[in-house]
């Protein structure tokens, strides 16, 4: 079999939604800059590249018809590349990595673009026109159960408390504070329309500012909009080929993908996604939770992450280092690339062997990638 | 005359910055200044803070949020030259007299020749400001004493000097009149202008005789108040709202610059109590309280009041005088009544009204400024010549001897007249020469309150009126209580339609009340109910969704024009005009949620078409269904007549006024211009979503449930409206008609109608006038 490398990675700066200073890029716009950003950094030829794959969780609006196809014109690349969009919704731009590894494997294709994108600004959540499956609504009320009462889910069936919650919503934050400062996020962001750095960080997120928060989603529940992803724009975008091709290009080789997973689960507690996923993945990759060195968790919700290290018996030590979602921000269709092009870029920069990026999707499901270092 | 187009405000103070609010209100683009205080990192930063604080005031100062962006902030140092392309500035800063005039200096060597400049003091009279001016600025110099808060406040004091042209107090009048909605006064060059030096008499002299004759200040307040057709405020809470701290420094201004033997100078008392409570930091409602705070100790919120004797706060205590209970027209059974009420409202009124009469010609012309500067500058439903025509001139004058007080000379005029009269058709006013003058509307202005006076309705029953006002015009007038819709009115539109396609040309639907309409009439629908008069109620739903349609597609042009609220029915009836001219303080929205109901006179059905046909919102069946519903589950009010526009109560052709008293008469213009050529609407079809939509709505209610935010009874009427404008059991394939959604609306409202929650709803704001959270 080929092997799969992740050759590059790069992304738009992190914006809350709708206040925040990408609110009025159009999604296909901030997607093309990062893909354009992210051929020229590499230096791929991008008269090899196979195919655009592109994830986004809503796409519609902005976001609709075949955005991918519509990102590659943006971005100037030659006709003569395809391009797909794919929705498996906070999973979306990890499945166009798994899809273009596929494809690598399958000797269909040498070098792929896998992106993902969400302005949540400007395409809402549920979209413009959510209508439901009335039988199923009943059958299965959960099949559309919202994210913040899986997250109250999560919590209660784990014995999260809200106390704990804090402290990794605090922990992120300030992760992400100090990576910031130390110029650390700098080298993966493509500088858009004049927007420099994330604007999602606060450094300053204390455990008493957020006590004072109400619940967010259940008044009786315990997860805030402090211990929540918040809603976010933004775009990512990683390079995957084979790594004969990197080799023979001299391209920078940042990690090999060791194997994959998708998995289902329930609904009500989707945030556990990352559990199925992950253990599918190391059994996969013939490796223990213990062999990680480095892991990206992506933090929807402080709850279903928390329950994830506890399940998955994972070191709170290797996880997300410059911090998560829930500082850094969500956008949903472009946080499966980053977090994998994070990951990559983290083993490189913090040595060690193995390193996990995983996530949970809406629905119930999780996904997880396993890297390798070169 | 040069037109004024671009302001500009100097002082960004609360007053300067509404100042400012309101000409970006008015579409125009103002510059507002400030000092550039030492060391600031940021030069412009007052202003800008200030542009920030005016996003986040309540009331709002700004009638939409994007308006901030026609203010651009600056400082006096760095931006000084920008007032050379304004054509009117407005002075606003602190009131010293030699920091004005450095800064006249200042703006007389960059503004544009024709540039009027203008002082919103309050305090310093205009002689003085102009006193080192150059003479081609004092041409164009004059004071514009607005006030607080200048959006709302509709009072305009203007004074003039002997030297300013008449042209510079003409354009300024000109736009204060009718881009910024003002009613303006002309005042003489006399301390406090008028409004604010009767006014203040009046809260001093009430504070002064509550404390010497023993009431509580609830008490004051209760007589000071209503019975005398003076907001429910009075005196005491009056003071709390605009800040104690304002009146030693307003008090003291004045007492400098009025002669020795003036009223307010020799009637005025230190009052130890006000200077104790400005010294412990009780200022009013900006501050923790004033005369009443809220007392949060011990986690409670009590309600408490001042005693006046021992200067402690202590529980509110309800004012329970017989003689608060009064209706405002029973002026003389108020001030003769036995209680000390009666007593304290006799002494404020003898003294206020007094002082009132001297002021004419000192600091008025005229008896009708002196009424419109309190009427509109202090919110009295009345002015004092008002008021003591409603007494009797010589009954007043009478009793003023027997208590020992002087009788001013412009009462001993009135001897045996009324300070105002009817002759013929127009209101006439007593002038200082004794002899009558008409009252003049401003130029252009239509008041249906002067058209009724001279003619009878074309049609009436007991809760509308319809009037002739001119050029084949009629005027559709509610005048039932609060303007509330019933069965007569409804009944009514239904006849107007015919009569109008008869024999005139256009029809406009106004009144003069304080609210355009607040809804149906609940209280008949509560006691129908009762009764289980379901049949009733189910043919009062019909006919208005008849009488809606039948203006509607009338075949000559409606114009709504509302002020005020237009909520439930008041805002579906305009939804059914072709267009609509608002005054810029409507309030409507379609708020029958509240009630435990569903808008059942084509509300759903209008507001649904409006956001399908609105270009810049998505399509798909859902997009629009769902933009009503948040509207309309949530009972959204817009707050100014250009919000409305955001939610689609109003269209893009709809248009606004800004100054009430010209409401009809720009009603019955655009009705006119609609008349050549004019042509029915088209009837809507709708494609609405079906079940799904169902489904889609009650998720979102579930989880607003879970949040806290949704009661039960909230997702039950919820449910109703989701019938309605999910389109019921229709599939996205099928075509609705507009009687189809009409019906969708009549039986979910008929549905709810029977339900316990939505009686108690109903029955709860009937009560307590705020809805039940059941």
């Amino acid at each position: 079999m080929r092997n799969v490398v992740i050759a590059g990675y790069a992304r738009s700066p992190f914006h809350f939604a709708k206040k925040g200073d990408l609110a009025k890029v159009r999604p296909d716009e901030l997607a093309a800059q990062v893909v354009k950003s992210l051929v020229e950094r590499t230096g791929v030829n991008p008269d090899d590249l196979e195919d655009l794959i592109l994830g986004c969780a809503f796409p519609e609006g902005e976001q609709g018809l075949n955005m991918a196809r519509l990102v590659a014109f943006l971005a100037d690349l030659p006709q003569s590349i395809g391009g797909v969009t794919v929705n498996r919704f906070c999973g979306s731009s990890m499945q166009s990595i798994h899809q273009a590894a596929g494809a690598i494997q399958l000797n269909a294709g040498e070098a792929f673009i896998c992106a993902g994108v969400e302005s949540m600004s400007r395409v809402p959540m549920m979209g413009f026109n959510p209508l439901p499956h009335p039988g199923l609504y009943k059958s299965n009320p959960n099949a559309y159960i919202g994210m913040g009462d899986t997250a109250e889910n999560v919590a209660d069936k784990y014995g999260i408390s809200r106390k704990a919650m804090e402290e990794f919503a605090v922990a992120s934050h300030q992760k992400a504070a100090k990576a910031q400062a130390d110029g650390k996020l700098k080298p993966e962001i493509v500088t858009i329309e004049g927007v420099e750095a994330d604007g999602c960080i606060r450094g300053d997120a204390s455990m008493e500012g957020l006590a004072d928060l109400k619940p967010a989603f259940n008044e009786n529940g315990s997860v805030t909009a402090g211990t929540s992803s918040p809603l976010t724009d933004g775009a990512s975008a990683v390079l995957v080929c084979s790594e004969d091709y990197a080799d023979k290009h001299g391209l920078d080789k940042i990690a090999r993908i060791k194997s994959v997973a998708v998995s289902g689960c329930a609904p009500e507690v989707m945030g556990i996604g990352p559990v199925g996923a992950s253990k599918k993945a190391l059994e996969r990759a013939g490796i223990k939770a213990a062999d990680l060195d480095v892991v990206e968790l992506n933090e929807a919700f402080a709850s279903q992450a928390l329950a994830c290290i506890s399940d998955l018996g994972l070191d709170q030590g290797k996880i997300n280092l410059d911090g998560g979602a829930i500082a850094l921000g969500h956008p949903l269709g472009a946080t499966g690339a980053r977090i994998v092009g994070k990951a990559a870029s983290l083993l490189k920069r913090e040595g060690g062997k193995y390193a996990l990026a995983s996530q949970c999707i809406g629905g119930g499901q999780g996904i997880a990638t396993i890297l390798e270092a070169i | 005359m040069a037109e004024i187009n671009k302001v500009a405000v100097i002082g960004a103070g609360v007053m300067g910055a509404g100042i400012a609010a309101h000409v970006a209100n008015a579409g125009h683009e103002v510059l507002l200044l400030d000092i550039v205080p030492d060391g600031a990192e940021d030069r412009s930063g007052i202003a800008k803070g200030a542009i920030a604080k005016l996003l986040k005031a309540d009331p709002a100062p700004l009638s939409h949020k994007r308006n901030a962006k026609r203010i651009m902030p600056g400082n006096i140092e760095d931006n000084l030259d920008a007032l050379s392309e304004c054509d009117w500035i407005i002075e606003a800063v602190i009131e010293r007299l030699d920091i004005k005039q450095s800064l006249y200096e200042k703006i007389d060597a960059v503004r544009k020749p024709d540039a009027v400049v203008s002082s919103n003091t309050s305090t310093i009279p205009l002689e003085q400001l102009t006193a080192k001016m150059s003479a081609s600025m004092q041409e164009n110099f004059l004071i514009t004493h607005f006030f607080n808060p200048p959006r709302y406040m509709r009072l305009l004091e203007v004074v003039s000097g002997e030297k300013t042209s008449a042209d510079a107090v003409a354009r300024v009048s000109a736009f204060s009149d009718h881009k910024l909605g003002k009613s303006i006064v002309t005042c003489k060059d006399r301390p406090g202008f008028i409004a604010n030096r009767l006014g203040i008499y009046w809260v001093a002299t009430a504070i002064q005789e509550a404390m010497d004759q023993g009431l509580t200040i609830e008490e004051a307040d209760a007589v000071a108040g209503r019975p005398c057709g003076v907001p429910k405020t009075g005196v005491f809470a009056l003071m709390d709202l605009v800040g104690l701290d304002l009146m030693p420094h307003v008090v003291g201004s004045m007492l400098d610059a009025l002669p020795k033997d003036d009223p307010f100078v020799t009637g005025h008392k230190p009052n130890p109590l006000i200077e104790k409570l400005i010294a412990d930091g009780y200022t009013g409602r900006k501050g923790k309280g004033g005369f009443y705070r809220l007392n949060r100790e011990g986690g409670q919120k009590v309600k408490e009041g001042i005693d006046l004797k021992t200067g402690e706060f202590r529980p509110s205590i309800r004012a329970s005088l017989e003689s608060a209970k009064l209706k405002p027209q029973k002026l003389r059974d108020l001030v003769t009544h036995e209680d000390k009420g009666g007593q304290f409202a006799w002494k404020v009124l003898a003294k206020t009204l007094s002082y009132a009469a001297n002021l004419v010609p000192e600091a008025a012309d005229d008896i009708v400024a002196v009424d419109e500067a309190m009427r509109l500058g202090y919110n009295w439903k009345f002015g004092p010549f008002e008021l003591i025509d409603m007494m009797g001139a010589d009954w007043f004058a009478e009793a003023l001897e027997k208590d020992g007080m002087d009788v001013p000379g412009l009462l001993k005029i009135a001897s045996g007249k009324s300070f105002y009269r009817i002759e013929g058709n127009k209101v006439q006013y007593l002038t200082v020469d004794g002899d009558y003058a008409d009252r003049a509307r401003p130029e252009g202005v239509i008041m249906l309150e002067d058209i009724k006076r001279g003619q009878q309705p074309v049609l009436k029953n007991g809760s509308a009126s319809v009037w002739d006002i001119g050029d084949g015009v009629l005027c559709f007038e509610f005048t039932s209580k609060m303007n509330s819709l019933d069965a007569e009115i409804l009944g009514l539109i239904k006849k107007t339609v015919r009569l109008v396609q008869k024999d005139y040309k256009a029809l406009v639907v106004y009144n003069e009340g304080s609210n355009f309409s607040a809804g149906a009439n609940l209280g008949l629908a509560l006691f129908a109910a009762n009764i289980a008069a379901w049949p009733e109620i189910e043919n009062i739903v019909e006919t208005g969704q008849e009488a809606y349609k039948a203006l509607k597609y009338a075949p000559f042009p409606v114009v709504g024009a509302p002020s005020g609220m237009a909520l439930g029915g008041g805002c579906e009836i305009l939804l059914h005009c072709d267009a609509v001219q608002a005054h810029l303080e409507t309030y409507i929205g379609l708020v029958e949620c509240g009630v435990g109901l569903v808008p059942a006179w084509g509300g759903c059905k209008e507001l649904i078409d409006r956001w399908t046909k609105n270009p810049k919102w998505p399509n798909g069946a859902m997009a629009p269904v769902g933009k009503a519903f948040e509207i309309i589950s949530t009972a959204t009010v817009a707050k100014s007549a250009e919000e409305a526009k955001t939610h689609l109560f109003f269209r893009d052709h709809d248009r606004i006024t800004m100054n009430r008293y010209r409401l009809l008469a720009d009603a019955k213009a655009y009705a006119l211009e609609l008349v050549d050529g004019y042509e029915a609407p088209e009837e809507s079809t709708y494609r609405l979503p079906g079940e799904s939509a169902k489904v889609a709505f009650e998720m979102a209610v579930d989880g607003f449930h879970r949040m806290g935010k949704a009661t039960d009874y909230d997702r039950v009427v919820a449910g109703e409206l989701g019938a309605v404008l999910s389109g019921g059991d229709t599939d996205v394939t099928e075509e609705l008609s507009e009687d189809d959604v009409l019906e969708l609306e009549r039986d979910a409202f008929m549905r709810l109608a029977r339900k316990s929650g939505t009686l108690a709803r109903v029955e709860h704001m009937l009560l307590k006038g705020k809805p039940l959270r059941n």
